[in-house]
């Protein structure tokens, strides 16, 4: 019961609390170390962090439809997708191939231990999140066939 | 109850304050997880008495950011058990992790439980995976310093976590990543290097091992090289380890006379341009399983927590490719790292083999490619025992670093994804395996199978979709045949509902000559959260995510997983 109460304590406290992404840098797929708190926070600018792994056949299908989707929603919308993968060491040398015999045009970071997905507390990929300066302004849990579409409606209403 | 209360005041307090907004200065975020079973039936009740129909595991973490510190915690709860077949150190509801940290732009220091990696994992790999039971975080205090941005360094000592506890051995290790280009003013290619060292000490036990060959502190180092240049890239990753006493898994003692060092040689290298990726990865390891206590904790005579990856220092991945699949996953292959004397015929050393993987888009338009394109991807890979002179009695191996030994395990597969129209996506897979399940487990068969998948996912309008699978294994040995069935039907982005039926037949034992194993659930999504429920039966055997298995019992019930984050 004890840590039952603990724990409530701890939450409530959370009143206060502020939706940013946490401070982590990640290596993107050319070597480039980014904090994705501090770099990427062009004002107004929409980025979309998308959570995936090249054996998450709904993660493919998303940044499939995403891919499709993105030189149309960069004319209305300033916009940037960030494909975060989760793959770990066994998949991950996979993931450079994979872009390319994709054709995909993401900046694609490597969260090879899991660590920001650790402290998003992300349980299953896909995994997207639209940030806005600097503030978490939308997450969705998973993707369905279509859902890029609900997507697109909650990017023009944050714009 | 205990369970009940639990979940119940976490959901309803992580609800009603995460709407709130607030000031700049610190900020709360963190999440919950809880995934629990009511069985109906298991296999083995007979080795719980009394059963424990009801299971679950929650996981509730909380993180406190205030300017550059960050608090952390991870409550974790197994209530009135831990769901079926996890290591029994994950037991009750207890503090499982905590730690503070400092960042700077520089700098960053941790002390309590931390995770860690070091180049691919092979020497050291601190992690957590809560569908397999891994959490092997370490506890101590870790520095890391960023001097420019070409370097990166961190050091760390500290002590596994094992189920509630933390294991004997004491861990030492640093690492160091440089970026070469800048300082050899390279332009067009990309050179890197990394070096790192890991070192346990764990005392030697005089009883069960009188006159250890082998010193108390093992050392294991890992040097890498990375370069890339255009179109082509290429990493190697050179990994050895002390000499340091043998396990044999049977008996859970260290082999007399047998003290030897390890090593691991890795080499990926491929070509990645538009449309077109070529990957080919090659690996050889020797003796290389790094426990932080060499002879790992009994739990009865025939489960270690070795046997629960538990007290695991290193993680050596299985590079096969993972597929989707549910059939192509019956026979997944585990990595063979260590020495392993089985019988008087399987004796393993370690393992030898490569993994070749070819991806191709066939452009819009073009003949082949339709209206929307066609994406082929081919892969091939197969894994050997290390070839040389094996003797059993007493244990004794010596490899030759060419060659290959005993066949564990291949697997060759084509996939062509292909969308249709606007509205119709379909992918086949084809999938034909190798599983030498005499030498990788205990079973004495050889399975061969192929496996023929298709998949069709048909949008009905912009939110409402349909999706069939259809999939069928003809196996010649073990459990043989199989089909299965998989359909999805998602309502809107946020609602769906599936029923799976995955059928064995053609068993040469007439009782289970037909089986049927189906499930039912439903899922349902909104913002962070995601809740599901399923009822059905549960196939026995290994379970696996990222190549790594767990043995789960057959068994039927209900399932509820939930979970959130803030």
């Amino acid at each position: 019961m004890f840590k039952i109460i603990f724990t409530i304590f701890l939450i409530s406290i959370s009143a206060i609390a502020q939706k940013q992404m946490p401070n982590i840098e990640l290596s993107s797929i050319q070597g480039k170390s980014f904090n994705v708190s501090k770099d990427f926070n062009d004002p107004d600018k929409l980025y979309v962090f998308s959570f995936w792994a090249t054996w998450c056949a709904p993660c493919v299908n998303e940044l499939e439809a995403f891919h499709q989707n993105y030189e149309n929603w960069k004319k209305e919308l300033d916009i940037e997708i960030i494909a975060v993968s989760v793959d770990d060491s066994r998949t991950q040398k996979r993931v450079k191939p994979f872009l390319n015999g994709k054709n995909w045009n993401f900046n694609v970071l490597l969260d090879t231990n899991q660590e920001l997905k650790r402290a998003l507390s992300i349980v299953n990929v896909p995994y997207t999140i639209i940030v806005k300066n600097k503030k978490i302004v939308y997450l969705s849990n998973g993707y369905t066939q279509g859902a890029e579409n609900e997507l697109y409606k909650k990017l023009i209403e944050l714009k | 109850m205990k369970y009940f209360l639990f979940s119940v005041s976490l959901f309803i307090v992580t609800i009603s304050y995460s709407q709130e907004e607030k000031k700049d200065y610190c900020r709360i975020y963190g999440g919950f997880e809880t995934n629990a079973q009511r069985y109906l039936e298991y296999e083995n009740q007979e080795q719980d008495n009394p059963p424990v129909f009801f299971r679950s595991n929650n996981y509730l973490q909380v993180n406190y950011e205030i300017k550059k510190f960050t608090f952390g915690l991870q409550l974790e709860s197994y209530e009135s058990k831990a769901l079926l077949n996890y290591s029994p150190g994950f037991d009750g509801t207890n503090i499982a992790s905590y730690f503070v940290k400092y960042k700077s732009k520089k700098i960053e220091a941790t002390l309590g439980y931390f995770y860690e990696q070091y180049g691919s994992g092979m020497i050291l790999r601190a992690w957590e995976d809560r569908a397999l039971g891994i959490n092997t975080a370490l506890r101590g205090f870790r520095f890391a310093y960023k001097p420019t941005n070409d370097i990166n360094f961190s050091t760390f000592f500290g002590q596994q976590r094992s189920g509630f506890d933390i294991s004997n051995g004491k861990l030492f290790g640093f690492n160091i990543d440089i970026d070469l280009n800048n300082w050899l003013k390279l332009e067009e290619s990309d050179l890197s290097i990394g070096f790192s060292n890991v070192n346990r000490y764990e005392k030697i036990d005089e009883v069960k091992t009188p006159n250890p060959d082998f010193n108390p502190t093992t050392n294991a180092y890992s040097f890498r090289l990375n370069y890339s240049k255009n179109i082509f890239y290429s990493s190697l990753e050179i990994n050895y380890k002390n000499k340091d006493g043998v396990l044999n898994r049977i008996s859970n003692e260290i082999i007399e006379n047998l003290a030897r060092s390890g090593s691991a040689y890795q080499w990926n290298f491929g070509i990645a341009k538009e449309g077109l990726g070529i990957d080919v990865s090659l690996r050889r390891t020797e003796n290389f399983q790094f426990l932080s206590e060499r002879i790992p904790e009994p739990y009865d005579t025939e489960r270690s927590s070795l046997d629960f990856f538990d007290k695991v220092i290193n993680f050596t991945p299985a590079l096969t490719k993972q597929h989707h699949s549910n059939l192509a996953n019956i026979y997944v292959y585990q990595a063979q790292a260590g020495v392993e004397f089985k019988t008087l015929e399987i004796m393993k050393s370690g393992e030898t083999g490569g993994q070749i993987d070819f991806i191709y888009e066939f452009a819009k338009n073009s003949t082949l490619g339709g209206k929307y394109g066609t994406k082929l991807a081919v892969n091939y890979s197969s894994w050997y025992n290390l070839p040389g002179t094996y003797r059993s009695l007493p244990e004794f191996y010596e490899t030759s670093f060419f060659g290959i030994g005993e066949k564990y395990f291949s697997d060759f597969n084509i996939e062509v994804k292909k969308q249709v129209s606007r509205n119709l996506r379909t992918s086949f897979l084809y999938v034909n395996q190798y599983y030498n399940k005499k030498w990788v487990e205990d079973k004495p068969v050889e399975v061969n199978t192929h496996i023929a998948f298709a998949e069709l996912i048909y949008n009905i309008n912009d939110l409402r979709s349909i999706k069939f699978d259809l999939e069928h294994m003809w196996a010649d040995e073990d459990f043989r045949n199989w089909y299965g069935i998989t359909s999805e039907f998602n309502f809107n982005d946020k609602w769906s509902v599936f029923a799976m039926n995955l059928v064995n037949y053609g068993n040469k034992d007439p009782e289970e000559s037909k089986k049927h194993y189906l499930t039912i659930g439903s899922a349902y999504r909104k913002g962070t959260s995601r809740v599901s429920v399923s009822y059905g039966r549960q196939r026995g055997g290994l379970v696996c995510v990222g190549g790594v298995c767990r043995f789960v019992p057959e068994s039927t019930g209900f399932s509820l997983s939930f979970n959130t984050a803030f």
